[in-house]
């Protein structure tokens, strides 16, 4: 079964080929990075080795976030499309095509974007890499050593993205279970989506995780004002328990808080559609938000662990000199352990951008008959934009809340015991880059759907298939 | 030539989609005037230029020469805006299918033409809506999304919300198409009650002889050009009217 008569063009599933991309070029210039940090310290006469496998560690966990966000935004990529192509499917159906063979399509397409995406990806991150370093030795800034020209870790790792690609698709190609034969024929509605009720189980799990991993954060925070051991390790622990739970739980509690937050938009009609429109399909609002949720949540719990460390650092009894160094030391790790987890974000931004604009391409007959009914065109515009602002803002919001807590702990927890009560900062630049950043997606996510959905008159939406 | 009694007046109409040789004539010279209240049906084969006719009385669409006047609003000189706000003030709209926002409510649904023009429901309108509501047997499923509603359901939804803000004019495109034998005796009864009762103005594009029987005056399309304008007819008659068209185009 030829996979573009379930996935359409090459376009549509772009987005896999682009995620899968940049989790290989992150892959690739991290595990570089790794390596030329071990080769610098044997070169110094340190634990080369050592430091390698530790670093190697420390990088495989960030390219396991970012490849995990890049799974989610790969299953709504993949929801979205086939979604959007129920009718077509139902008239393969018809033809005689059975479910699981066109499933089967979509899964062995996504996959083969997703490792061309991925190897593309890895090759142009080692290029990269090495040219910058070339530059750096050339100047001086790094010593003469034996670097890896290639990251071998990187072949596991294009692997992992693209058996995660495999799996994502397949998650995402449910969907297409939901096409029946007989819809294809003139007239039959397409089913609606089904509200999956969210089971006691899965709740009481959410509710445990996130009430256990907070008292073990509470712990954490209490430990380190204490000085034992371990504290850090504990807050760690808390972090991804509580964090845990919120995944487990995401599609209740994202639902609920875009619901919130869509209240603030205003009650004119583009205001009521959009937040009508932002939580119709709940699934894919948790994820296309969740993706987000995660990116922000990273960025601000480093920058407001890193805020907290330096305004705990400053209460310390230290000499001019060392209070400055030290100030200087934190922000420049700082900086650099920003860049080394912002790529979790702007993967989560590709997804975004890309089921916002496939939904609202979707809803192309339903905006022309808003039109009939007296939508202006600016209405729509500000129809679908205020959707994606109530979707981002939400993410943004909730993930901010999150880091800035996770932060402060993971600070508090690690030198508590060295200042006298909470130890807490807010990384204000940090977050007026976060908001400014959201701002600049919520426009690049609505910009070109809406200029083409007010593109097409009401009578050819409303003709539309 | 437009009395103030007109609602839609169409003058020299015509409507040419594509350019120089690829060029459709979808309607030409066009001219008809339909006064205030009655129940006109637009009828014609595929391909007549019923649907042009349509959707420039509604304004969904730009003439290409001619004037189309709506309750004395030239269509024809405005832009997309202006349009679109004479649309939201004068014309109601009942589709073949898809009439209703599926995120929203029945009572939503109904209401929207009154939040779109920015009007205040008073309590005459909702007494009027509750009215219309009842009389079509939707007042028990205000709080229903379309989803969840019969075809028939939909479109008896979708007259009621046509109906609610009283426009100068309801357009009507094939309202019955979809539906079963009776869901559409409902749907056309409803429509002759509304035009008879309430003197509301209708303007129903149908290529169902049946459809068109319920009307009036029947107008016919053949071609882009109006070659008929008879008065109300039973549905036998008008059938074989148009099989003459056929045949005669043939």
């Amino acid at each position: 079964m030829n996979s573009s008569l379930v996935l359409g063009s090459r376009r549509e599933v772009g987005t896999v080929g682009l995620v899968a991309g940049m989790c290989g070029f992150y892959a690739s210039t991290l595990l570089l990075s790794a390596d030329l940090l071990s080769a610098d310290a044997s070169t110094n006469g340190g634990h080369g080795a050592a430091i390698g496998v530790i670093l190697a560690a420390v990088a495989a966990v960030f390219v396991i976030v970012a490849v995990y966000v890049a799974a989610v935004v790969i299953v709504n990529a993949i929801d979205t499309v086939v979604a959007g192509r129920l009718r077509q499917i139902a008239m393969l159906r018809l033809l005689g095509a059975e479910a699981c063979s066109l499933r089967g399509a979509v899964v062995r397409g996504a996959t083969l974007v997703a490792a061309a995406g991925a190897m593309a990806g890895t090759v142009a991150g080692t290029i990269v890499g090495d040219l910058t370093r070339t530059v750096l030795v050339a100047r001086g800034s790094l010593p003469h050593a034996a670097y890896a020209w290639f990251p071998g870790l990187a072949v596991p790792a294009a692997l992992v993205i693209t058996l995660a690609a495999a799996a994502a698709s397949w998650v995402g190609s449910r969907t297409v279970l939901r096409a029946t034969p007989a819809q294809a024929l003139v007239g039959a509605s397409m089913p609606a989506v089904e509200w999956r009720s969210v089971s006691p189980h899965r709740r009481l799990a959410t509710t445990a995780l996130i009430g256990l991993g907070g008292l073990v954060l509470m712990a954490a925070a209490a430990l380190g004002e204490r000085g034992g051991p371990g504290g850090f390790l504990l807050a760690a622990l808390g972090a991804i328990t509580s964090g845990t739970g919120i995944l487990i739980g995401a599609d209740r509690i994202v639902p609920a808080l875009v619901t919130l937050v869509s209240r603030l938009l205003g009650s004119d009609p583009p205001s009521v559609m959009a937040a009508r429109n932002a939580v119709r399909e709940p699934g894919r609002t948790t994820r296309s938000t969740m993706g987000l949720v995660i990116g922000v949540t990273l960025v601000t719990t480093f920058a407001a662990g890193f805020a907290a460390l330096r305004t705990a650092a400053r209460s310390w009894d230290l000499t001019t000199a060392q209070a400055m160094q030290t100030d200087q030391i934190l922000r420049n790790v700082s900086v650099i352990m920003t860049c080394v987890v912002v790529v979790s974000s702007a993967i989560a931004a590709v997804g975004f951008v890309s089921t916002m604009s496939l939904s609202v391409i979707q809803r192309k007959r339903e905006i022309g008959l808003l039109r009939a009914l007296g939508f202006t065109t600016r209405q729509v515009r500000a129809m679908i934009t205020k959707e994606s602002l109530a979707l981002s803002a939400t993410a943004v919001t909730f993930g901010m809340a999150l880091g800035l807590g996770y932060g402060a702990l993971g600070a508090q927890s690690l030198v508590g015991f060295e200042t006298r009560g909470l130890v807490w900062g807010v990384p204000g630049t940090m977050l007026v880059g976060i908001v400014v950043c959201a701002v600049l997606l919520v426009l690049a996510a609505s910009w070109a759907p809406s200029a083409r959905a007010v593109a097409v008159t009401p009578v050819d939406a409303l003709r539309a298939e | 030539m437009s009395s103030p009694e007109s609602v839609l007046c169409f003058e020299s109409v015509s409507k040419i989609y594509g350019a120089e040789a690829g060029a459709v004539r979808a309607l030409q010279e066009v001219s008809v005037v339909v006064p205030r209240g009655g129940f006109t049906a637009v009828m014609g084969p595929s391909g007549s230029g019923k649907s042009t006719f349509m959707n420039l009385a509604a304004g969904l669409d730009d003439v290409s020469a001619g004037r189309v006047l709506v309750a004395g609003q030239p269509m024809h000189e405005m832009d997309d805006r202006e349009r679109t706000l004479l649309r939201r003030e004068l014309v109601g709209f009942v589709f073949q299918s898809f009439n209703l926002v599926p995120t929203l409510d029945v009572r939503e649904n109904v209401l929207l033409p009154f939040e779109l023009a920015g009007r205040r429901v008073t309590s005459e309108d909702r007494e009027w809506t509750e009215h219309l509501l009842d009389v079509l047997g939707m007042a028990d499923r205000l709080g229903h999304r379309p989803g969840e509603l019969s075809g028939g359901q939909q479109q008896r939804v979708a007259i009621a919300r046509a109906l609610a803000p009283r426009p100068a004019v309801v357009l009507a495109d094939e309202p019955t198409g979809n539906l079963d034998t009776r869901s559409s005796r409902q749907v056309l009864d409803l429509l002759r009650i509304a035009a008879q009762e309430y003197e509301q103005t209708i303007v129903m594009v149908s290529h169902d002889p049946v459809a068109a029987s319920y009307a009036g005056r029947v107008l016919v399309l053949a071609d882009g050009q109006l070659v008929g304008d008879h008065a109300a007819m039973p549905a036998q008659q008008i059938a074989e009217l148009l099989i003459d068209f056929e045949n005669g185009v043939a």
